[in-house]
Order: structure tokens, then C-alpha cells, then sequence
């Protein structure tokens, strides 16, 4: 499965990278494939590229604030969490996209 | 992104003034005012009293803990005049408010200045210490340390 995302917390300094990290592990770990953009207090890295969303399966937002580009998931199967889930519950937030993409 | 690369940048962010092990603390409050205090002697921060007030305004937007015994708070300041990590390793464990409802043992503590002109390469290595601690076998190194060496290696081992 391909996941692509987008994390980004209220200041953009520290849970940001946390839930990028926990999610990409967790997806690895069941065999995904992913990419995760971060909007945070130093802007934007690992930016989506149109074919990245355009590939993907399903999206996760794991977001605490209003991001920039939203619309560009427009027609996806978009899944939205705040970044604490995705801390706290990876595994579980990975087993919740493939049960919405087998759907 | 090259790992070898990271951890060199990674090695130059650890600074052994602002790392302590076997912090004796009753509560939060014990940790930010040590840390506080140790960034101010370091010269991070400018006033230890603003930065705490700072670290506050975070606090109360929802919980720092991470799980696994982690807390992360970080306040975002003009006091603050230079980026910075500062770590605690605690003797005892203190209640924290967390996403697993454990307390805190291990106490990483960003310092973030309201200036981004100049400080974006800084706030990209404070961004790969969030990453490293989303990793279960770090935190367990970062638990376990006893002194400031051990404190640099678990977060510079891969």
C-alpha cells in the first residue's frame, strides 16, 4: 500500500517530527510504503509531489492546525488525526488505512 | 537523508552544560526551573523566569508526554537567544501528563527563539532529536544513562 501524509503541530518544533517518524516506522513495519510531508516551524520538507499523491492509496493528516495545500488531496480517501494519535497509536492508525483502502 | 551526516550535526547541537543525569525533582516544575537555569548560565536563554513562562503557554495547550516516560515540553521565546536541547534524566519517575498516562524519567526540553532569520538549520537538527525519540530503543538507551556521555550516545547511536 502507498500512504502519503502531511504532520504538523500547533508550535512545529517537536511533534511534528515525532508522529512523522512514528508513522513511517509503523508503515515499514507492515510493509508500505509512505512519505510524509512536514509543515512545521521551519516550513515545509519532504514536500508531496503531485505524482506522490497522485500514486497513493490513502492519505493521513496528522495535524493539530489548518495546513497549507489541503485541497491538493481533493478526491482521496483522507484520513485526519491529530498528532497524538499518531504518537501515541501508529500501529493502529496504519491497520485503520488499510481497512478504509481494502474497503 | 544520510545517516552519518545527521549525527555529526546532531553531535555538535549536545551541549554536556545543558545535560544532567540523576535529577532529583518533585514534579515538573523542579525540571523546568534546573533547565531553565542551566540555559540561562549557558547563555541560551536570557531570562530563566521568561523562558519558564514560555514552557508554560505550551503546557497548557495539551499534554508534552509523549509516552514511554518521555515528556518534551518547549517554549518558544525571544528570551531565547540561541536554539537549544537541553536533557534531563531523572532519578525518579514524576507525574507528567501523557498521551499513556506514564509519568516522565527522561525530560527533553527544547528552547526555541522567536527570531527564525538565521536559525532555520538549527531548528532542522532540533527537528531530527523529535525523530530520534520516536524510537523505542533510544528512549530505553536515554532512560538508562547515567552521565552526560552516556546521555550523547543514545541519542547519536542509530
Amino acid at each position: 500500500m502507498k500512504i502519503v501524509g502531511v504532520t504538523a503541530c500547533t508550535i512545529g518544533i517537536a511533534h511534528t517530527y515525532l508522529a512523522q517518524q512514528k508513522l513511517q516506522d509503523a508503515a515499514e513495519a507492515a510493509g508500505d510504503q509512505i512519505k510524509i510531508e512536514t509543515q512545521g516551524t521551519i516550513g515545509i520538507e519532504n514536500a508531496l509531489t503531485d505524482e506522490d499523491i497522485a500514486g497513493a492509496d490513502v492519505v493521513i493528516l496528522a495535524v493539530d492546525i489548518k495546513i497549507a495545500d489541503e485541497d491538493r488531496f481533493k478526491g482521496k480517501k483522507v484520513v485526519r488525526v491529530s498528532t497524538d494519535t499518531a504518537i501515541k497509536s501508529p500501529n493502529k492508525l496504519i491497520e485503520k488505512l488499510h481497512e478504509i483502502v481494502s474497503k | 537523508m544520510a545517516e552519518t551526516m545527521d549525527t555529526a550535526a546532531l553531535a555538535e547541537v549536545l551541549d554536556p552544560r545543558i545535560i544532567v543525569t540523576g535529577l532529583e525533582a518533585k514534579g515538573k516544575e523542579d525540571v523546568f526551573r534546573d533547565l531553565a537555569d542551566r540555559l540561562e548560565a549557558a547563555r541560551y536563554v536570557a531570562d530563566a523566569d521568561s523562558f519558564i513562562d514560555a514552557i508554560h503557554e505550551r503546557e497548557q495547550q495539551g499534554a508534552t508526554g509523549i509516552g514511554g516516560y518521555v515528556a518534551i515540553p518547549h517554549g518558544r521565546s525571544d528570551t531565547v537567544k540561541r536554539n537549544g536541547v537541553a536533557v534531563a534524566v531523572l532519578k525518579d519517575e514524576i507525574p507528567w501528563e501523557s498521551l499513556d498516562d506514564t509519568g516522565a524519567k527522561v525530560v527533553v526540553l527544547f528552547a526555541v527563539g522567536s527570531d527564525d532569520e538565521g536559525s532555520k538549520r538549527h531548528l532542522q537538527l532540533l527537528s531530527l532529536f523529535a525523530r530520534r525519540l520516536a524510537k523505542a530503543d533510544v528512549v530505553k538507551s536515554l532512560i538508562a544513562a547515567t552521565d552526560v556521555d552516556q546521555v550523547k550516545a543514545a541519542l547519536l547511536n542509530d
